[in-house]
This record gives structure tokens, sequence and C-alpha cells, in this order.
């Protein structure tokens, strides 16, 4: 199995492949419908230095952070999977959530130099490697605000990578 | 049984129900790993395994959805169900989900703010009450009074499916219909492999019942030919765990079939319940 740390680089994004299995570490942003497209609009006003916000070389889990723990929510949902494209252009360098994305996606994902890993819903496992969390941004959110996560060894598989997605048949 | 005691005991079947999967459910998986032929599937297969492992062993819960409590009691003839008994019930089950902890997921408001969810959620976990209970009446376990306790997740609700099929006297029609419902709501699904929870009754109220009391008792080690048929047809499509691919879309369908009304129509209620689903444990009170 692969292991990546945080930032990533671009020769990270270059290795992978699609379907491979992959170990991540390293700090996380993780937020959901309710924040990303905030995110978005704020990062086309300000710039990182002015909202606090620094995404090069980032991941952005799709999920809320609750008592209950973390998972992954559908990265197809409308609001989420519209944000990729900006966000990847923005810096995001690996979106991390569940369900198969559009070809447009796909290609805006190859485009800005990206990737996208699917997380299986293991919240009790996720748990036990998310090591410290914060909240980033939105706090007015709740559990769904922007939250950064200190994470060692969450197991990923490499969904859509150079064009191509897992979930081609 | 006194109040605190069975506060203790329902407080600790909600944990149990959140956090572990059946044995019948682990050997299911074991088998489903040992030959599933796509590895990316037999990887998230086994993740979610050790998952379990972990929720297990912290009693923490299986996914972040911990889901809506969803009470089955069964009474024999000799046993009492008082208001005392049922308030001590509903009192156990909020003291597991703040134990769990539950995901805080009650909607604050009035009956159109509920719906618009524009007034906020509720901060605590115990907020999250349970739908109405069901009761069934044991005539062959007199002296059993048992509550059994399962959480229902968001996703499977979203693609469960009652209504009206036209049998034309002929279980493979009904057979058809249900395939046909299923594989689309499995594809779609997410979080597979799934088990199918099914019933077939008189109404749609009796149907959705049914196929709660088919979450509650189905077996993953005994399965009738009508489950197995079920279950072949839909991993057909092969979707696979996590819509990766693979043999492995379902690990078994529980079928409950109640009475029937004399005409030409079955109401079925079709769940694919999630990877992690029927999450249920029962306690005798």
């Amino acid at each position: 199995m692969k292991s990546i740390k945080t930032p990533l680089t671009v020769d990270d994004i270059i290795s992978l492949k699609v379907g491979d299995m992959v170990s991540l570490s390293g700090r996380i942003f993780a937020g959901r419908d309710a924040v990303l497209p905030k995110v978005v609009k704020i990062l086309t006003q300000k710039t990182p230095e002015q909202c606090g916000i620094y995404l090069e070389g980032s991941v952005i889990f799709h999920t809320a952070v609750s008592p209950a723990g973390l998972g992954p929510t559908s990265s197809n949902k409308a609001e989420i999977e519209s944000t990729i494209p900006e966000l990847s252009r923005l810096g995001v360098r690996l979106h991390l959530g569940k369900g198969a994305l559009s070809p447009e996606t796909i290609a805006a994902l190859n485009r800005f130099g990206s990737v996208y890993a699917v997380v299986p819903p293991v919240t009790a496992l996720l748990v036990s490697k998310t090591l410290t969390g914060r909240v980033a941004a939105f706090p007015e959110e709740g559990m769904e605000a922007l939250h950064e996560l200190d994470v060692v060894d969450y197991p990923i598989i490499i969904a859509a990578a150079h064009g191509s997605s897992i979930y081609d048949k | 049984m006194e109040r605190n005691a069975i506060i203790e005991k329902v407080s600790r079947t909600l944990i149990e129900a959140s956090s572990t999967f059946s044995e019948s459910k682990i050997k299911a998986y074991h088998n489903a790993v040992d030959t599933e032929t796509n590895e990316s599937s037999k990887w998230v297969m086994n993740t979610l395994c050790d998952n379990e492992s972990a929720a297990r062993l912290n009693g923490s819960p299986l996914c972040d959805d911990s889901g809506i409590p969803h009470l089955i009691v069964d009474i024999g003839s000799k046993r009492l169900l008082s208001g005392e008994t049922l308030d001590a019930i509903y009192e156990g089950v909020r003291e597991g989900l703040r134990r769990l902890p539950g995901r805080p997921m009650a909607v604050l408001g009035d009956d159109m703010q509920r719906i618009e969810q524009c007034a906020g959620l509720d901060s605590k976990s115990e907020a999250v009450v349970p739908t109405p209970l069901l009761l069934r009446y044991l005539s062959d376990e007199p002296e059993t009074l048992r509550l059994t306790v399962l959480m229902q997740g968001g996703g499977p609700e979203i693609r469960a499916k009652t209504y009206r099929v036209f049998h034309n006297h002929s279980r493979k029609t009904v057979a058809d219909e249900i395939v046909m419902w299923a594989k689309e709501a499995v594809s779609l699904l997410g979080c597979t492999p799934c088990t199918l929870a099914i019933g077939i009754g008189r109404s749609h109220y009796e149907a959705s019942a049914l196929m709660l009391q088919a979450m509650a008792d189905g077996d993953y080690a005994k399965q009738n030919d009508f489950e197995r048929e079920i279950t072949q047809r839909v991993n057909e499509t092969g979707v696979g765990a996590l819509g990766l691919g693979g043999d492995y879309s379902v690990l078994a369908s529980f079928v409950r079939v109640g009475p029937q009304r004399a005409s030409g129509v079955r109401i079925v209620c079709m769940r694919p319940c999630c990877c992690f689903e029927p999450r249920r444990a029962s306690v005798e009170l």
C-alpha cells in the first residue's frame, strides 16, 4: 500500500493511479455541502492570507464532524461536486468522499492536477486515526463547519486520476 | 424489573446495536472477502470488518450517521407492559444516545420549520426521538418481554420503496418487481454491500412493519429459496462494495411475508440496508 502525507506535491499526484490503495496522513480539511460553496466564494473575494484558508497541496474530506464521528457523504451531491473544479484550481490536490463523479468533474480534476479518492464509511476506524481536530472557518455551520484534522493512515482508494475513473465500466 | 435496571439494559442494547455486527453477519462478510474476485471490493470489505472491530472495542458508532432508533417489543401472554415500563425504555434510549454518542440530528421548530430545516438542530444526541414502537404478541412464548433496537440510517431511507405490485398469481412477478427496484436502489446506494429487507403485506403500513421485522429477525445463515434468488439476481449487477465493482453488491435478503389481501395486489416494502445494517440488538426485560 502506498503512503502519502500532506501537503501533497505534484509528484505525489502524478504517482497516483486509479485503484491504488493508499494510506493518507497529515493535516486535512473536512467539509461538505453547507460549507464548501462558502469556501469557494470567500477565496474568490479574499486571499488565503486574508481569510486564513490555505488550500495549496491540501486534501478536503467530504464529511461533517459530529460527536458521533466522521464519515464520507456522497461527493456527487450538487453542492459538493460543483465545488470540486474550483477548489482544485485553488490548490486542493485530493478530494476525498464516496460515489461516482461526472465525466465533466473528472476532466476538471485532470485539468487542474488533482485526484479524487473514496474512503469507506468506517467511522470508528477513522476516529481512531484522527489525532486532533479544530474548526478552521465558518463556525456557524456547526458540525458542517470547515474543520482541520490531523490524521494518520486513513485507508483510501484512488477513484479518479489523470482523466480515468474506477467507476468506468 | 426496576426502572434503573431497564434504563441500563436498554442503553446498552442501543449501543450494541450501533457498534457491532451479529455473529452471522461477521461470517457473511468473511465469506464474501474470501470469495470476492474484485480486489478493490475485497479491500473495502476487509476495511469494513476492521471498522467493526474498532467500534466494538470502543462501543462507538459504526457510522457517523448513527441512525434513528426504531423499537420492537415482543410480549407473551403472562407479561405486562405498563406505561412506567415504556417510560423507562424511552429513557434508556436517551441514555444510550448520550453515551454512544449519537449524531445530534434532531430538527428544531414547528411543523413547517422542521420540514424546511430552517430553525436549526438540537445539539443534544438524545434529542433524536425514536419512531412509534412496534408491538408483537408472542402466543408461544408466554414469559417473554423482549425489546429489539434498530438504528436506521438515512441513505437506505432515500433508496427504499413501498409500492403496490399486481402479482398475476405468480411469485415470479413479485420477485421480478423486487429485483428491478433493488437493482436500481443498490446501484445508487453508495454504501454497499447491502442487505435487502423486504416486507410483503396488505397495506403500506403493514408492508413497512414487515420490512422492519425482517431486519430484526433475518439471519444471514438461514436463507430460503426466495431470498437466495433475489440476492443472486441483484448481485448480477456487479455493483460491488462501495460501487467499485465486484461479486457482492448484496450479502443477503431478509423477506417477511404477512397475511395477504384477497385481491390482485400485494404491497411491497423494499429497503436496501447499508453495509452496516441491520444495526440491531435485543434484550430480555
